[in-house]
């Protein structure tokens, strides 16, 4: 038993290595049949909803209407509709186009900050900290308002229209990625070893050659991370993005919410079309997360764990 | 250049300095324990710190001031263009919101459905969590999988149950065969429930990853000592286990109702607007109030109704996180 468990204990916190049965009943924490009963409901509970976007998708909308589970009829042609009766082709660009931005830019920004904040003592660090996670909880409809009328003097006394541009999205999704970015920055940056900096000022590099040569090309996993987070939260936004623009330039999530509210009421409502959107409209970030997944489930718990 | 006579001089004159502001590029440096901290003390490039801080202060502080400072001004669609002219009226906005307003309805529905969301996905997170403590064949797949509500944009997750929950839709169908007749989802009083149910679907992988977190900080050796104990499982989850977890959870709680009193997206789509009356939470009603009945000013009083009752989950939270790790010396206060 003691080799075994030395060698789990030396890698210590969770994973233990595949493969070696003692560690397995030591640490069991259920019997088998409880197991897979929760990881069946729990697979079931998930799976089925998400089974159903797609079959709903290919499925007519008197199908779906009359709540048919498993299509009567099978055709894909909602997925070539949906560019134009959703305006999804637009959306989804705008959507790139603002996310994306606001990824890199806020990214980008963080990386100076967070560094700052995390190697240097000075007074009011500890607020900027708690700053940043406080401003995270702002709530958004505080906030919808006065940008909005902001924006809209930019119109009326500078001349600068802004609301209906993607340039107001970008601004406003900046806002709220800006802390966020920062402190999953300041996470990542801690767990950074000190030592290399330090050989690098020794041999005579400035505070921005640290930055630039040392710390950059360390944290790059971190950067994608607080980047992707940036791009979710403008891909995933309606309150903004539904008071801020106009039809040509509307993100996909306002495309698709306009379009499921205007199937109200009248005949039936093109189900099949708007299940498709969804789908697509997911596909992004679900892949994002898929790719990244090592990463990021770090990132999501670096606000509540540290 | 002369670091250390640098530092002694800024020493001298730290106790003059005020109050620091959040994000300000002027930040005082620190006078405390100069002596003790070496590299870090010396030549600190906090002129870094302004690019993003100027930004974080132009483009969030000062709309929020601009938000609070407009609940006391009679604002509606005639005034809003010339806003810096409108009238002040004071505090009328609040009292309108507080006794003539479904305000104080909405902050009911906001909290209760919170707390209810809350104290379902508690359980199902942990059951997860545990779940997939042990490693076993096909473990990174479920873990992908019950990521996905999580990772769903709201807006997506909102329309989807919006279909499923249809009259004759897909939800009754199921029910039906059950012989059960549920009535309407997205219509009536039903509709807080149906907001409920969409929500725990939605942010109960939240719990998983923080619950997750807190199995994996549990030790071996103490796995090992209730082994040789020979506890039984529900004793060793209930008395060695879940003690691990109380931390993270705690924090996943103030998180999560953070998260659920600011959601906007979910009802706003799930019901669309104007909402059902059961279902018309805080962001909703804020929402209507400026877009809808265009009584700006009256909103802003909302919205900071709303600022002051996510401000106590958040203070909390602000007390119990911890901003530091132990290597960064300064965790006063």
């Amino acid at each position: 038993m003691t080799a075994t468990a030395t060698a789990a204990r030396s890698g210590s916190e969770q994973e233990l290595r595949p493969g070696s049965k003692r560690q397995h009943e030591v640490t069991r924490l259920l019997p088998k049949p409880m197991l897979a009963i929760i990881l069946g409901f729990l697979c079931a509970l998930v799976l089925i909803p998400v089974a159903y976007i797609f079959l709903a998708s290919v499925n007519s909308d008197i199908g779906v209407a009359r709540g048919e589970f498993l299509p009567s009829s099978f055709s894909m042609e909602n997925y070539s509709k949906i560019w134009t009766s959703v305006g999804l082709a637009t959306g989804l660009t705008n959507s790139v186009l603002v996310a994306g931005t606001t990824a890199i830019v806020s990214a980008a920004m963080s990386v100076a900050t967070a560094y700052v904040l995390v190697r240097y003592q000075f007074r009011g660090r500890l607020s900027i900290l708690r700053g940043l996670l406080a401003l995270q909880s702002v709530p958004g409809t505080l906030m919808v308002l006065p940008v909005f009328v902001l924006f809209s003097s930019a119109a009326s006394y500078l001349g600068i229209q802004v609301i209906g541009t993607q340039w107001g999205l970008f601004i406003t999704y900046l806002t709220f990625a800006l802390p966020f970015s920062t402190w999953v920055m300041v996470t990542y940056l801690r767990g950074l070893p000190k030592e290399l900096e330090e050989a690098a000022r020794i041999d005579g590099a400035s505070n921005v050659g640290v930055l630039t040569r040392i710390i950059l090309p360390l944290s790059w996993p971190g950067i994608v991370v607080s980047a992707i987070f940036a791009f979710l939260l403008g891909w995933n936004d309606v309150l903004f993005a539904s008071v801020m623009t106009r039809p040509e330039s509307q993100t996909a999530a306002v495309a698709l919410q306009i379009f499921g509210a205007s199937q109200e009421g009248g005949a039936i409502p093109l189900y099949g079309q708007m299940m498709a959107a969804s789908l697509v409209c997911a596909a992004p970030v679900v892949i994002l997360y898929l790719i990244f997944q090592r990463y990021l489930v770090g990132g999501l718990t670096a606000g509540g764990v540290k | 250049m002369s670091t250390d006579s640098f530092r002694e001089a800024r020493t001298a004159d730290v106790p003059a300095a005020g109050a620091p502001q959040p994000g300000g590029g002027s930040v005082p440096p620190s006078g405390r324990s100069v002596r003790r901290k070496g590299l870090s003390e010396r030549n600190r490039p906090l002129w870094m710190l302004i690019p993003g801080g100027a930004l974080m202060l132009i483009i969030i502080v000062a709309p929020m001031l601009l938000g609070i400072y407009m609940s006391v001004l009679n604002l509606d669609q005639y005034t809003l263009r010339k806003w810096v002219s409108s009238p002040f009226v004071g505090l009328e906005n609040f009292v309108e919101a507080l006794t003539d307003s479904p305000l104080l309805h909405a902050v009911w529905l906001s909290v209760s459905y919170s707390l209810i969301a809350m104290i379902v996905t508690v359980p199902l997170g942990i059951a997860a969590a545990v779940a997939t403590q042990n490693a076993f064949k096909g473990r990174a797949l479920i873990r992908s999988v019950f990521l996905i509500p999580y990772v769903l944009p709201s807006f997506v997750v909102a329309t989807v149950w919006r279909t499923m929950f249809q009259p004759n839709g897909v939800v009754d169908s199921a029910l039906g065969t059950f012989g059960i007749d549920p009535g309407l989802w997205l219509n009536g009083p039903q509709t807080y429930w149906t907001l409920i149910l969409v929500q725990i679907w939605a942010s109960w992988p939240f719990i998983y990853l923080l619950a997750l977190s807190g199995l994996q900080s549990v030790d071996h050796e103490v796995h090992e000592a209730s082994a040789l104990d020979g506890a039984l499982w529900w004793n060793k989850l209930r008395y060695v286990i879940f003690p691990y977890l109380k931390g993270p959870l705690s924090l996943a709680f103030l998180i999560g109702m953070l998260h659920h009193i600011n959601n906007f997206t979910l009802p706003f789509v799930l019901f669309g607007v104007p909402a059902p009356a059961d279902v018309e939470v805080l962001p909703i009603l804020t929402y209507v109030t400026s877009f809808q009945s265009f009584r700006f000013g009256l909103s802003a009083a909302m919205a900071f109704v709303s600022l002051v009752l996510v401000a106590i989950p958040l203070f909390i939270y602000l007390r119990a996180v911890k901003l530091d790790d132990a290597e960064t010396p300064g965790g006063k206060k």
